[in-house]
């Protein structure tokens, strides 16, 4: 029973985490056996060479070079139109959708180049999710909303997807609360419901990484913390890139933290270095609060 | 400004609100009031035996027994009505009698040649008969009763001749006796007004020549052509007014010179002599016994057939013709409307054609409907039938597509302003899933837009099924078989309210059939949009999750 074994630890992770953040501790909060396996699996998921990204002649973000690692949190953090939400859409191509986008240097996931020509939108996008800034859970029934990817991907024997629903709204420390009414609209939720109904969406399709653009600031804290305590558990599975403007929850949450400012990657180290000792005069302004 | 005027202006304010409604309801009420209550007309009402009659006979659909019961009952009044009004003929319709002498005497050359008399007694007989018609005639010519008198009285001397017994000669004498009696009575100084009166009164009672009656063709006439002269009035309302025209002759009189004409009325007693004064008071007294008027629910008014243009029936037809224009013609508004829109909101960047593209559709939505009737012949019926090889005549298609392309505006425009409505977010979820655009468009955008596309659909219907003009040309009849298929024309209760005004004068005859048409036009379209509104509302409250 991998699952439950799985749900065992994430649950003790997430105990942990939510004792440390009530410290406000900036320090790692890995334990050095997680910490371990981060190290252990050093090939990163996604790896941006001198990547850009223009909307029409200005730069959403320029030449960022940067490599995400497997099973763990990295935040982006940085002022309002610094192109952190640009980059973390160019992970899935959600930028495609503006027009008049055009993109320079190498964006690779799984050492594919999601700018190539041939990649396939619809694969890449399922093995990368994503969760919005506001919930955005369609208005359709629960399991609806958790069996839209699936779906996609053809699955439809009401069993499969049954058990992939359950699973995915476990996942997302769901479950319990909705196991009744799956039937029920998802607009009947709460924020918090909703956006962990929007996180089991993403994860429904079994993605490999889980973007999260500013997924809590639409949600109070109680429903915030539960988010954080849903992301410690989740990334001993998957690869979670977050996007946030809340510092201390960048320093709740991650293992990785990068700086962008004006569209440009200033910093990208540990989150502990980034918040105690950060190596560029910018960074150590913006999280000291001095600017921004 | 400080606080109390400020209160003071929101009192005002909400009180102008509060008028404004009520303004609006009372509006309301005074359009719809009427028309309503005369619409119900057309099934609630005082139906007389002859309605129960014209059922029975157009629609089978009586009491067979209590109805023969009820007619026994009426021919009674009727024969007594009819004896009474022959009675005063035949003092005073000179050209009847004329020809009634005309044709006693040709009937009896006929029987004297059946009987095979020899032939100078046949002359003599003949010559006889002949000169008594011509005395006769002569007689009836006359004013004067001293002239009438000694030809009267020189046809009478032959009343005992035995070769006239027993034959057709006989009725020469009783004419001759009756003319006499009348012109002793009447003052035949008259003798062609009164005819005239009778001739108007006679038409009041039973019918004209393209105008039903009070009471229904003379017992002793053969069935009139027109369905409509086989029955006198079959509504109680119908025959007071009828009565009114019999008791009281209208006249427009100048009572002063200069001052425009005055409507007075005079009893029309007056206009005869006073051998037709029981008449008059026969009629006023058993006016009810007569009609038997008893209160009628005529729902069938929705499902009957008509007769002779909506003076008899009902407006099943109409209805169901309504019906399929509508539904064939959102077939075409539905898929199209949402197609465009999709396409502008989804699809299109924002160019120069585009920009062009939305003119016309704006410019559209502003076009006399007439227009688009003259296109629907030229374009749909005379070009592009004949080009699919259907045959170029005016049909429900037609219609429907010529009422599609005029509502295919504001189809569009409330599924674009919908679609551009579902929050952006929505289609992000979905993208971001993996979904592609169509996949995306078709399972997320469209059930959301839904209730907004739905307010097209109201409002397009609306406009379809009561739209004339673009069907007056291309699909509409007045009169005609229930369509068996779109290839077929078919009338509507908005082209039948339409022609029973402006077409033909009986409508006048019949408000309750117009009104009832029309209440039942905007019944149906408030039906229709019913349906749809409460659609709206359970895909609105699932989107809602309540």
């Amino acid at each position: 029973m991998p699952q439950e074994s799985d749900d065992m630890q994430t649950t003790a992770d997430s105990i942990r985490k939510s004792n440390i953040r009530t410290t406000l501790a900036v320090s790692n909060k890995r334990t050095p056996a997680a910490a371990m396996t981060a190290e252990a699996c050093e090939c990163a998921v996604i790896r941006s060479k001198n990547f850009s990204l223009y909307y029409g002649s200005k730069a959403g973000v320029k030449n960022i070079t940067m490599d995400i690692y497997p099973c763990s949190v990295t935040a982006i953090i940085g002022p309002s139109g610094c192109g952190k939400s640009t980059f973390l859409r160019s992970i899935n191509r959600m930028n495609d959708l503006i027009p008049h986008v055009r993109t320079e240097g190498r964006l690779a996931v799984d050492g594919h180049d999601i700018y190539d020509k041939r990649t396939n939108l619809v694969n890449l996008r399922q093995q990368v999710g994503m969760v919005f800034q506001k919930p955005n859970p369609f208005p359709k029934s629960i399991f609806d909303n958790v069996a839209y990817g699936p779906n996609l991907q053809g699955v439809r024997r009401k069993d499969e997807l049954q058990h992939i629903v359950e699973q995915s709204l476990r996942g997302a420390a769901l479950w319990d609360e909705v196991k009744d009414d799956l039937k029920k609209s998802a607009l009947a939720l709460s924020g918090g419901q909703q956006q962990r109904l929007c996180i089991a969406r993403a994860l429904a399709t079994r993605p490999r990484v889980l973007l999260m653009d500013e997924p809590c600031s639409a949600l109070d804290p109680i429903a915030t913390g539960r988010i954080e305590d849903l992301m410690g558990q989740l990334q001993s599975t998957y690869t979670i890139v977050i996007v946030t403007h809340n510092m201390q929850q960048a320093a709740r949450v991650s293992e990785r933290a990068a700086f962008f400012c004006l569209g440009e990657l200033i910093e990208y180290d540990h989150t502990s270095k980034i918040f105690s000792n950060p190596g560029k005069k910018e960074t150590e302004d913006y999280v000291t609060g001095r600017f921004g | 400004m400080n606080l109390r005027i400020r209160g003071t202006l929101d009192r005002f304010f909400t009180a102008a609100t509060g008028l404004s409604v009520v303004l609006l309801m009372l509006v309301l009420v005074a359009i719809l009031g009427p028309m309503l209550y005369r619409g119900s007309n057309a099934v609630f009402f005082q139906g007389t035996v002859e309605f129960r009659k014209m059922q029975r006979d157009l629609f089978r659909r009586s009491d067979e027994a209590t109805l023969n019961a009820e007619i026994a009952e009426t021919e009674v009044f009727h024969r007594r009505i009819s004896e009474m009004i022959d009675e005063f003929r035949k003092g005073v319709d000179i050209e009847a009698m004329s020809s009634q002498v005309r044709d006693i005497h040709r009937t009896f050359g006929q029987e004297l040649r059946a009987k095979a008399v020899a032939d100078d007694r046949y002359t003599e007989l003949r010559n006889l008969t002949r000169d008594i018609r011509d005395s006769l005639e002569a007689a009836f010519a006359k004013q004067d009763i001293r002239e009438i008198r000694p030809l009267l009285d020189g046809v009478l001397l032959h009343a005992e001749n035995p070769a006239f017994q027993g034959t057709a000669a006989e009725k020469f004498f009783e004419i001759a006796r009756s003319f006499l009696a009348t012109a002793e009575t009447v003052d035949l100084n008259h003798q062609q007004e009164y005819a005239a009166a009778l001739r108007e009164l006679q038409g009041i009672l039973f019918h004209t020549q393209d105008l039903p009656g009070l009471l229904g063709p003379r017992p002793d006439e053969p069935q009139p052509l027109l369905v409509m002269l086989r029955y006198g009035a079959t509504r109680w309302d119908q025959a007071q007014q009828l009565l009114d025209r019999f008791f009281w002759v209208e006249e427009w009189v100048e009572e002063k010179p200069g001052e425009p004409l005055v409507m007075r009325k005079e009893p029309r007693a007056d206009l005869f002599p006073e051998t037709l004064g029981p008449l008059f008071a026969y009629v006023q007294e058993n006016a009810d016994k007569m009609l038997k008027p008893k209160f009628t629910a005529y729902w069938q008014f929705f499902l009957d057939d008509n007769f002779n243009s909506h003076y008899f029936g009902g407006v099943g037809p109409e209805i169901l013709g309504t019906l399929f224009i509508t539904l064939v013609g959102m077939l075409f508004v539905i898929p199209f409307g949402i197609v465009s829109a999709a396409y502008l909101v989804e699809c299109a960047t924002d160019g120069q054609v585009i920009r062009i593209i939305r003119m016309c559709i704006n410019t559209l939505a502003g076009v006399p409907s007439i227009v688009f009737g003259l296109f629907g012949l030229a374009f749909f019926v005379l070009f592009l039938f004949p080009l699919l090889g259907f045959e170029p005549k005016p049909c429900i298609l037609a219609a429907s597509m010529t009422l599609a392309v005029l509502t295919l505006p504001v189809m569009i425009r409330a599924s674009e302003e919908a679609i551009r409505a579902v929050p952006r977010h929505y289609k992000e979820g979905a993208l971001a899933l993996g979904a592609s655009r169509f996949h995306t468009f078709v399972t997320i955008t469209l059930p959301a837009a839904l209730p907004g596309i739905l307010t097209g659909v109201i409002l397009s219907l609306s406009r379809i099924a009561g739209e004339t003009a673009p069907i007056l040309f291309t699909g509409a009849v007045s009169m005609g078989d229930v369509p068996r298929s779109v290839f077929d024309p078919t009338r509507t209760l908005s082209y039948g309210s339409y022609d029973m005004a402006v077409g033909d004068r009986l409508a006048m005859m019949v408000p309750h059939n117009q009104y009832g048409m029309v209440v039942t036009l905007v019944a149906l379209i408030l039906i229709l949009n019913t349906v749809a509104i409460v659609l709206r509302t359970r895909v609105y409250r699932k989107l809602r999750g309540q």
